[in-house]
């Protein structure tokens, strides 16, 4: 009888021990999981998308991980699953959105003509853009890497870039930066993003410039090719609106604050990049504790690396 | 079927199933419409309103000589309007298949144009002197004696019609070309679970060529032999 | 839009025109670069291979028909596309003009051979005749005779040709060629002036074709065989 009060209270004081420890070491952003309803409170939806009853949304069709389209004609990635829970919290399902392709070149004439609601199409802020559309708060944080052949030594950007031939797609901030920042290199653009791979493959490039998480994924596929170093542009993506859209930026940032309060991104970047990448871009999506922030005070286009 | 490499079989089903379609209906569209105005614009060139023939004229030169894929470009890029109540703002695909359209029908007025001006002096003399008017002339002697000499270039317009439709690749339409070469970028970025050799351009672009080959080919033969046996 | 025509117009910023002159004006010589090469050579092939077609050399005819019918059967972006991916498969390494002129040239030789073809056949039999029985060799006829004038016959369809070739280099965009197209797209997508780009494009392309066609009729008239033939 005493051998078993003591086994219990053993026990107890154990469990109370592995309780304390691994409960409060639990990371608060779980507790915070269980706090929230899983849907946010969302201002009202904007009454032509309501009216209309689904989205109409751009997206990439070029670029995985973010925006890209399998042999059955799904459109996937992470800018799709973010387009998809928008659909979901606006109407209840995942399908009400149809998707529109655009590109680097094509995305910001597509919005401003009307042809979609949104676009989440990995739309680095720079202050130029933000004079034409409206910035959600951000989804996802990229930075700019280059893309060389195996034997190729970068080292400092401002003395590698002169006469070098470097490619990238129109109208991307790579396409701002280096014309702003290396007049000495010359520029061409290409029509999609492998595209430009393909041109540094063949020596038709040095090297290609571009976002981090889509450059990985080539680099690791592809033996001849790695990236260098550098790392540049660091810069967050946010959800391209029309300008004069009040309700619907309130919509879009509210719905974007929810996802990231209840740890969405990180659940997308999961489900979206393979998962030897994961630690790596675990930091671009924004969670609870880690909000990203657009680099207002000094415009990221201008800053030129000496 | 089972000619085809493991990599390449979905790729080719995509391409078949999402984007040939799409190009065979742009096509059927834009043809019907180039069709029907074309030869309207072309029977009325010939009649004797100069500022009819002057502005049908400025149509024509202006959508034959541009390149179809500026055409594509500005017509897409045109800002919505209103016509009275309704608002208009024309899709990718309307877009493709009004300057598709805007093209094929100027080249079916030049033709008709030809056509109509080649029917000799005396057919209209004789059905002016049987009572027909300007009209009557045209939709019953003229007309269907121009058809028969129209009907070669018309099968010849369904072919660059049909060829044409890939510039809307450019506008981002999902058609033949642009499924193929969706694929092949995923095939390339590595980033899909897709793989492929590296001479998988070859396959996938000879796959593109080869299917509007077997389309275009038995069109070009026809026309030819209509050429021959109706003229 | 319609109803208030100049109002609408003036709504655009025409500016980024002036401002982006330079970079346009490149975009221009580029198309004409391109072009030019590619006409030229064109219509090198044309002539060449109009001959073989008309003469229907052995083997190289049939040669001469696989490649008309390949090239005019199928559409020219895709046969740009396969150019440009495919012969780096095969080790070939080449800069875009490289690539341009040389898929326009391919494209445009093609019709150039049916349109010298036809010129050539077109020659009456009793001109050639008398070429033999001057003593020419049927190479001799050929430069003496035949090419003289089925050239000239043929004047017209191959000026619409070689019109479609300059019409054609707007593709090249495609490949990274910087002509005009790709200035306009690259600057539209850097200045969001959308509406304003593509317009100054279309009249851009507008006064190159018209003007082309208007010096071609010209010469035209001085180079047409006289009506007697």
């Amino acid at each position: 009888m005493k051998r078993l009060l003591v086994l219990t209270i053993v026990v107890g004081l154990v469990a109370a021990a592995v309780a304390a420890t691994f409960g409060s070491a639990a990371p608060t952003r779980g507790a915070t999981h269980a706090a929230l309803p899983p849907k946010p409170k969302l201002p009202p939806l904007p009454a032509a998308v309501k009216a209309r009853g689904k989205w109409q949304i751009g997206v990439k069709c070029d670029t995985p991980p973010f925006g890209w389209q399998d042999t059955s004609g799904k459109n996937r990635g992470y800018d799709v699953e973010v387009a998809r829970q928008f659909a979901k919290w606006a109407f209840g399902s995942a399908s009400k959105v149809d998707f529109t392709c655009v590109t680097t070149a094509s995305r910001i004439g597509t919005l401003t003509s009307g042809r979609v609601d949104i676009i989440i199409s990995t739309l680095t802020w720079t202050a130029d853009r933000e004079k034409v559309i409206d910035y959600s708060v951000p989804y996802y944080n990229a930075a700019g890497r280059l893309l060389v052949p195996n034997n190729v030594t970068v080292g400092k950007l401002a003395s590698w870039m002169p006469n070098k031939k470097l490619v990238s797609t129109s109208g991307s901030i790579y396409d701002r930066w280096i014309k702003n920042c290396f007049k000495q290199t010359s520029f061409q653009v290409v029509s999609s993003p492998a595209a430009g791979v393909l041109a540094v493959k063949n020596g038709q490039a040095d090297a290609m410039m571009y976002d981090d998480a889509f450059l990985v994924g080539v680099a690791a596929n592809d033996s001849s090719l790695k990236l260098a170093s550098n790392v540049f542009l660091k810069v967050p993506w946010g959800v391209g609106i029309r300008k004069n859209e009040p309700d619907m930026k309130r919509w879009v940032d509210a719905a974007v604050r929810g996802m990231r309060n209840r740890d969405m991104f990180w659940s997308i970047l999961k489900r979206t990049i393979p998962r030897r990448f994961w630690k790596q871009f675990k930091v671009n999506a924004p969670s609870p504790k880690h909000k990203l922030q657009y680099p207002r005070a000094s415009p990221p286009e201008n800053n030129c690396p000496s | 079927m089972s000619l085809l490499p493991d990599w390449f079989r979905p790729v080719a089903e995509f391409m078949i199933r999402e984007g040939l379609p799409v190009t065979l209906k742009l096509a059927a569209i834009s043809v019907i419409a180039s069709t029907v105005v074309g030869l309207l614009l072309g029977t009325v060139i010939t009649a004797r309103f100069p500022l009819l023939r002057s502005l049908i004229r400025l149509y024509v030169e202006v959508w034959r000589g541009l390149p179809i894929l500026v055409t594509v470009l500005f017509i897409y890029w045109l800002p919505d309007f209103a016509v009275g109540p309704v608002h208009v703002q024309l899709s990718a695909f309307a877009s493709a298949a009004v300057a598709l359209s805007l093209w094929g029908s100027a080249q079916v007025a030049e033709a008709t144009r030809g056509a109509v001006q080649s029917i000799p002096k005396e057919q209209h003399e004789a059905a002016a002197a049987l009572g027909f008017g300007w009209i009557g002339r045209h939709a019953y002697v003229i007309g269907p004696q121009a058809l028969r000499r129209l009907l070669p270039p018309m099968v010849g317009l369904l072919v660059n019609i049909i060829q044409n439709t890939t510039i809307a690749y450019v506008i981002g339409i999902n058609e033949f070309l642009q499924a193929g070469t969706r694929q092949f970028e995923n095939l390339t970025s590595g980033l899909t679970g897709q793989q492929a050799p590296t001479y998988a351009p070859f396959v996938i672009f000879g796959f593109v060529l080869a299917v509007f080959f077997l389309i275009c080919f038995p069109l070009t033969r026809l026309a030819a032999y209509l050429e021959k046996r109706l003229v | 839009m319609f109803d208030r025509p100049v109002h609408f117009l003036a709504s655009f910023e025409w500016s980024v025109i002036w401002d982006y002159r330079a970079d346009l004006w490149h975009g221009f010589t580029h198309t004409i670069k391109a072009g030019v090469v590619g006409i030229v050579l064109a219509y090198v092939v044309g002539l060449v291979l109009g001959a073989v077609r008309a003469y229907r050399i052995p083997i190289l005819n049939q040669l001469a028909l696989t490649y008309v019918e390949l090239i005019r059967n199928t559409p020219i972006l895709v046969q740009i596309f396969f150019i440009y991916y495919g012969l780096p498969v095969l080790g070939f390494h080449l800069e875009p003009f490289t690539v341009a002129w040389l898929s326009i040239t391919i494209w445009g030789g093609a019709f150039m051979t049916e349109n010298f073809r036809a010129g050539y056949e077109a020659v009456p039999a009793r001109l050639r005749e008398a070429g033999y029985a001057l003593g020419f060799t049927p190479f001799k006829s050929f430069l003496n005779v035949t090419l003289p004038i089925g050239g000239r016959i043929a004047l017209p369809s191959t000026i619409n040709s070689a019109i479609s070739v300059l019409k054609n280099t707007s593709l090249l965009l495609i490949i990274g060629y910087p002509e005009l197209t790709y200035v306009a797209n690259n600057i539209q997508s850097n200045t969001f002036r959308v509406f304003e780009m593509f317009t100054a494009l279309a009249v851009a392309y507008l006064v190159i074709v018209w003007s082309l066609s208007a010096l071609i009729r010209f010469l035209e008239r001085h180079l047409a065989l006289p009506e007697a033939f």
